[in-house]
């Protein structure tokens, strides 16, 4: 009771200063995360465009149009917001905000280095997991509240696209469990400091991309926006800043997603020499990010049928054999 | 007393969530624009320029529900191998046996399920 | 026990609940269940069981609640459904209510249950998975039975639409 009352200023100024307080708001949380986001939006339309034979943006800055996306940014929160008249408002705007505040909660679980961990939970894989598990809800309401024919058809897609893929990236995920014995994301970074997983996991990881692109609604996996077929799908009655929050989900869970595939399968932050974790850790997910968007440059989209029966059958039963694989790898080599 | 890390999310999420709908509320009440002529079409559900024909929660994607209903059943067995795969050194055999039953009893409607998925005449 | 942060939690589960059955639209009540299978998921982490929570997050919000929404939207708005019988269900409520009473009174006095806190301050993941699957491997087995006949029961739901 003795103690002093704090002075307001000096409080707010020591909670700005926290190292917590930094590492949440600025990286690898919500700054970083926006900026990253406008990076990776600009860095698939470019390589999707070389990809195509075009040059893609060009004209917003000397260096090949970097800030396209900023201006884009800028433009799309000037814009009106109208809503349509028969939508449910409430899930209409709730939707695309909360998917972008999951997306964004995925990073604070990514370990980019030792420092900048936002949560080092013990249970990190699980929790993430978990977090993907709730976006298929928020695009199914999202479909919904708007009302309209082509966000249901979008929304009823998302919903069974994502739910066939959950199951073969939580059992892909395993392996990796398997081999670390434990869930924590920086533990299993250092447990690869012998050798990365993907060695071990080649089977694991390339599941897990696949399914892991899935649950992005990225091509080929895109059928609940694919444009010329459902006109965007769920997002198509998004103006103006709910149509960014729908679209920067897409890309911070890329961004998240390639971040988790480097954690578990590349080694996380471990690198050689002078060179900073940090650096590595970004530096992979990068790697796997243009992966990524090379493959929206080359393949074209499946239908829905085959989606589902490829992810049920083909991808369930490979992600069951790679259990079945690590599991005497463990037994075999028990100094892995 | 709660587990490590946990605080750390939990302010995490508060804070992406409270700016987020910060932003939210700013851009709606400050920023965004009010139409000075405002038209009823600019309202209406889009159908590729069409006027909006009946009711918009039709067509209902409803021949994959038994997937749904799987699904519900193997995020459950998911759950289960993770705790025990978390733990597979220290458990051995005793640990691994009752999973192989647990997941063997579950393989078995799953093949099942996947034989009657694959006829083309069920789609 | 009456932390600030317990006491957020059971509010948001409480009212949660509550607006999953009043809630006019079913939507609404749905998305309710989730909130307040989200409060309770918070309840897990304050006992230390973290992993519990994660369970409940991806199980039950992430399907349960979703399996729900979808029904609710296929069957479409329920017009003029006919309302309970009020007696029976505040009778049934009543009798419930007196169980949770009961029984929350019997936790609050730890003799009720000695060997409740079974790893002590040692709960962490590796106990959870030796206790489930070496003490309670046969429970285990019962529930594959179950979810088992869960599936089944889906596939014969499937097999029977295409037959009509």
């Amino acid at each position: 009771m003795a103690e002093p009352f704090p002075d307001p200023i000096q409080m707010t100024l020591a909670i700005m200063t926290s190292p917590l307080f930094l590492k949440i708001a600025i990286f690898p949380g919500l700054t970083s995360i926006a900026i990253i986001a406008a990076l990776l939006t600009w860095l698939d339309r470019k390589i999707t465009a070389r990809v195509q034979l075009r040059i893609g943006p060009q004209y917003v800055s000397p260096l090949g149009g970097i800030l396209q996306s900023f201006a884009d940014l800028i433009k799309l929160a000037f814009k009106e917001l109208p809503l349509p008249e028969k939508a449910d408002k409430f899930f209409f705007v709730m939707a695309p905000v909360f998917g972008m505040v999951l997306a964004g909660g995925l990073m604070g679980l990514i370990p980019f280095s030792h420092e900048t961990l936002i949560s080092n939970l013990e249970i990190g894989l699980p929790v993430f997991l978990a977090f993907v598990t709730l976006s298929p809800t928020l695009v199914l309401l999202a479909g919904w509240s708007a009302n309209s024919k082509y966000p249901f058809i979008g929304g009823l897609r998302s919903l069974f696209q994502q739910t066939a893929y959950e199951i073969p990236l939580w059992l892909s995920a395993i392996g990796v469990v398997m081999l670390a014995g434990t869930f924590n994301l920086e533990k299993i970074v250092l447990a690869q400091s012998k050798g990365w997983f993907i060695v071990p996991q080649a089977l694991g990881a390339l599941l897990f991309l696949i399914t892991s692109v899935a649950e992005q609604e990225r091509i080929p996996f895109d059928l609940p926006e694919a444009e010329p077929e459902v006109i965007m799908g769920w997002q198509a009655e998004y103006t103006g800043f709910f149509f960014l929050a729908a679209q920067g989900a897409g890309f911070i869970k890329l961004y998240a997603f390639s971040a988790l595939f480097a954690t578990l399968y590349l080694g996380g932050y471990l690198g050689p020499g002078p060179l900073p974790p940090l650096f590595w850790s970004l530096l992979k997910t990068i790697g796997i990010v243009v992966a990524v968007i090379l493959l929206r440059g080359t393949f074209g989209r499946v239908r829905i049928d085959q989606l589902l029966r490829a992810g049920w059958t083909i991808l369930l039963g490979l992600a069951l054999v790679n259990i079945v694989i690590t599991y005497f790898i463990v037994v075999g080599f028990p100094t892995i | 007393m709660v587990a490590e890390g946990i605080p750390e999310i939990v302010y995490y999420l508060g804070f992406v969530t409270v700016s987020t709908i910060g932003l939210v509320v700013v851009l709606l009440l400050l920023i965004s624009p009010k139409d000075p002529r405002p038209t009823p079409e600019k309202h209406a559900a889009f159908e590729s320029g069409q006027i909006a024909a009946g009711r918009g929660r039709t067509r209902f994607i409803v021949q994959y529900y038994p997937y749904l209903l799987m699904f519900v059943v193997y995020d459950v067995v998911a759950m289960f191998l993770f705790a025990w795969a978390v733990n597979l050194r220290a458990l051995g055999a005793p640990g691994t046996i009752p999973i192989l039953v647990f997941m063997a009893v579950l393989l078995t409607p799953l093949a099942y399920a996947l034989r009657l998925a694959n006829k083309p005449e069920n789609w | 026990m009456t932390e600030p942060a317990f006491l957020v939690l059971a509010a948001v589960t409480v009212i949660g609940s509550i607006m999953a059955l009043e809630a006019r639209d079913l939507v609404y009540g749905a998305v309710a269940l989730g909130v307040a299978f989200l409060g309770m998921a918070g309840l897990f982490i304050l006992l230390d069981a973290s992993y519990v929570a994660a369970f409940q997050i991806a199980v039950y919000i992430g399907a349960v609640v979703i399996l729900i929404l979808f029904t609710v939207m296929l069957v479409g708005p329920a017009k003029g459904e006919a309302q309970m019988e009020l007696k029976r269900v505040s009778l049934l409520a009543a009798v419930l209510v007196a169980t949770l009473i009961g029984m929350g009174g019997a936790l609050a006095s730890a003799a009720a249950f000695p060997g409740s806190d079974v790893c002590g301050g040692s709960c962490d993941i590796q106990s959870l998975s030796r206790t489930l699957l070496i003490d309670y491997g046969t429970q285990l087995e019962l529930l594959s039975l179950v979810l088992a006949a869960a599936v089944i029961g889906a596939l014969t739901l499937a097999k029977a639409e295409k037959k009509t």
